[in-house]
């Protein structure tokens, strides 16, 4: 029981990775605030399977890429729970990972950057802002935002989307820099091709074959292989750990 | 959730009675009312299956069946169809298989349905297919007719899903009425693609139907089997044998028994970048449908010699299905499933405690297990449910006579060799009893024609009517224009 009297927000938890993340913090005995956007009956089955597991769970609701909804929903927690030890950043703009109707770099427009780019790096801005308050008070906490294996290596450029957990990287490691002498350590997570969740299920049979076909474990992440180093890097066992980028790909990427 | 099995032209749903099967997998649960039919319903909505057959589906060209079967099946290859949403959901949960196996293994198995393959399909039997709609020329003179069953009986297994499209459609394809006895363990896809083919064509949906009877019920069963002129069944050969000593003499018994399948890995597939990507498509095959097909692997013979052992091998096809076992996690097993596969196990591990050459990889409470043995060892079935034996053989000829007492049990083997080793292996395997030889990779799907068991799918199903050269003859005596 790891996360025993710990408290934890999992954004965009209401389904795939975050709904995996928030379950896998309740199982180790955490107070596990699942915020999600619109999906209000998704994110109470999710409360409800954190119940079950055995840790505590509230479903908030809030539109990460607006910051008086991010403040409301951190004064809450504030409220409720009265502390926050670790943050998961895993919200990101609504994606269809479609590689065979993806838009090429000359159909993208910079909307979609910049729809990716709020949904990324915006909304973990704000979360980090109105979290920090929290964790300040402490001198402790944990930060662990969720990228993306494509930064490292494109297998299919995903133009907007990769550019925005790119730069959520970048975020992330100066925000480490910044907040590692107030206890505050912040990492990323880099999952590769996570498989089955809702934005991925159009990726077509013989890309993941490809993708296998050269992941040294081979086989496609499942949403589960994701939680193991998230609570990892949220717990005191990488209490020297920060600034750094833990890619859960299957050895796709090395390094 | 609850469902109405079955396809009953002519019977209202009040008028039957109904049985409820219960199925849950997967944390979710559904429920099948199947039909029951007294023995004065099924003696008339057999006849009527029969003489709507003949007043209509006999009529039609091959062409037109071959057509309104290609846009049955690509409603059901059609994600965003209601009906392929409802087998994509509900499959899983009554055949216990995962929903991406029953995904994929739908997308691919319907694909071989399709029209250019029926017409594969139909080439592979008839040198002229036109021989189904009329009197064509006979290589020897004369003409010949083929004609399909009056009433075809189908019994089908429920081992894999959607097994019951490929007799019911080769019935089709012949212009047989059919009745379709569906398994307890799968009794729904038979009778969706009914539906659909009858609403596309309702008459031709009047020409098949789709019914119910425990298996083993003796008294239901005969009603039936007095009806039909030709009957395929599907089965265990106990069940199999039961069936036979009750259908009439006069009927063609047609009969898709058990199976042991296997592969053959020659030195040629095992050297350091071949031999992982073999070993996934072995694991692939062993998987796919937890070895309930009748071409699923149970054995595989690994040829001594080459860069990769055959330990070596076993350790990357474990490697694999560990690896499966959580991309398509193994289907809950029923108790005696359970305790056919830790008997094998255990009993493989008893033979390990004091044979050096003998090695169970896995643990028991993983959701597969490779045995490797070193002594060569004859064909013998696995505990199923992803259970696989490795042998090493000192060569592929030694493959033959450690597969050829099992004549009646073999069927499909998988050979990854060179092509002259193919070649001539095949030979010795196919005077041994093996009707198949696939890839790995494609042991679970068969391609589209092909003669399963060795046999013709749709040449079985017909009789010719020949007019001999002398009746042609003769008529010429009789024309109104004879000089």
């Amino acid at each position: 029981m790891k996360f025993r009297d710990r408290t934890i927000l999992v954004t965009g938890a209401s389904r795939g990775i975050g709904a995996a993340i928030a379950r896998a913090f309740a199982a180790e005995g955490g107070l596990v605030f699942v915020n999600y956007r619109r999906s209000e009956a998704e994110a109470q089955a999710v409360v409800e399977a954190c119940r079950a597991a055995g840790g505590q769970a509230l479903a908030i609701a809030a539109d990460v890429t607006v910051p008086a909804e991010v403040e409301a929903m951190l004064a809450r927690i504030g409220e409720e729970a009265g502390r926050l030890d670790a943050v998961v950043n895993n919200a990101f703009a609504p994606y269809v990972f479609d590689p065979e109707a993806r838009a090429r770099f000359w159909e993208t427009p910079w909307s979609a950057y910049q729809a990716q780019v709020d949904g990324a790096l915006k909304a973990t801005y704000n979360v980090c802002q109105a979290a920090l308050q929290l964790m300040r008070r402490r001198g402790r906490g944990a930060i662990v935002n969720i990228a993306t294996d494509l930064v490292a290596r494109p297998s299919i450029p995903y133009h907007d989307y990769t550019t925005a957990k790119a730069a959520l990287v970048g975020f992330s490691r100066n925000l480490a820099a910044e907040l590692g002498p107030l206890g505050i350590r912040v990492n990323c997570v880099a999952p590769g091709l996570v498989w089955p969740t809702g934005a991925s299920r159009r990726t077509p049979e013989d890309v993941k074959e490809a993708l296998i076909a050269q992941t040294p474990l081979g086989r496609i992440a499942t949403a589960e292989d994701v939680t193991g180093p998230v609570l990892f890097l949220a717990s005191d066992w990488s209490g020297f750990v920060t600034g750094q980028t833990l890619h859960v790909d299957g050895g796709l990427v090395m390094g | 959730m609850n469902l109405f099995a079955g396809h009953l032209p002519g019977i209202a749903a009040t008028e039957v009675e109904w049985r409820r099967l219960d199925f849950s997998a997967w944390g979710e649960g559904v429920t099948v009312d199947v039909p029951l039919l007294s023995e004065a319903q099924g003696l008339a909505l057999a006849a009527r299956v029969r003489e709507n057959a003949r007043s209509y589906l006999k009529t039609l060209p091959v062409a037109e069946i071959v057509a309104t079967i290609d846009k049955a099946i690509a409603r059901l290859l059609d994600r965003e169809d209601p009906l392929r949403r409802q087998a994509e959901a509900l499959l899983p949960v009554v055949t216990g298989y995962d929903a991406e196996t029953v995904r994929l293994g739908l997308s691919g198995y319907l694909r071989t349905f399709r029209a250019p393959q029926l017409q594969r399909f139909l080439a592979e039997d008839f040198a002229n297919p036109g021989v189904l709609d009329g009197f064509q020329p006979a290589m020897k003179g004369g003409f010949a007719r083929a004609h399909g069953p009056e009433l075809l009986l189908h019994i089908w297994a429920g081992n894999v899903p959607g097994l019951s499209l490929w007799s019911l459609i080769s019935g089709l394809l012949v212009k047989a009425g059919s009745i379709g006895k569906v398994a307890s363990a799968e009794p729904l896809l038979a009778g969706w693609f009914a539906q659909i083919l009858a609403e596309i064509d309702p008459r031709l949906g009047e020409c098949l139907a789709i019914v119910w009877w425990k298996g083993g019920d003796a008294a239901s069963e005969q009603v039936w089997l007095n009806q039909a002129d030709t009957i395929v069944a599907y089965g265990g050969n106990d069940a199999l044998a039961a069936i036979r000593e009750r259908a009439p003499i006069t009927a063609r018994f047609l009969t898709h028994g058990h199976k042991i399948g296997f592969g053959v890995v020659s030195v040629a597939a095992l050297d350091a970048r071949k031999a992982g990507a073999l070993a996934r498509l072995c694991a692939h095959d062993a998987m796919r449908y937890e070895q309930q097909g009748c071409y699923s692997p149970q054995m595989l013979f690994v040829e001594r010699g080459g860069k990769v052992s055959p330990r070596e091998f076993a350790e990357m096809v474990s490697r694999e299905l560990a690896a499966f076992a959580r991309r398509h996690p193994r289907r809950a097993l029923s108790v005696a499933e359970a305790a056919g596969v830790a008997a094998w196990r255990s009993g493989e591990e008893m033979r390990a405690f004091d044979n050096e050459g003998r090695l169970v990889l896995g643990d028991a409470e993983d959701g597969w297990s490779v045995v490797q043995v070193d002594a060569a060892e004859p064909l013998a079935p696995s505990g199923l449910n992803r259970t696989l034996k490795i042998v090493a053989v000192e060569s592929l000829d030694a493959v033959v006579p450690l597969v050829a007492p099992f004549r009646s049990f073999l069927q499909s083997a998988a050979i990854a060799a060179s092509p002259e080793e193919l070649f001539r292996i095949a030979a010795l395997l196919g005077e041994a009893g093996v009707t198949r030889i696939a890839a790995f990779g494609t042991m679970t799907a068969p391609e589209a024609g092909w003669h399963n068991d060795g046999r013709f799918n749709l040449l079985d199903l017909v009789t010719i009517t020949e007019i001999e050269h002398s009746a042609e003859l003769a008529a010429e005596a009789f024309a109104p224009y004879v000089d």
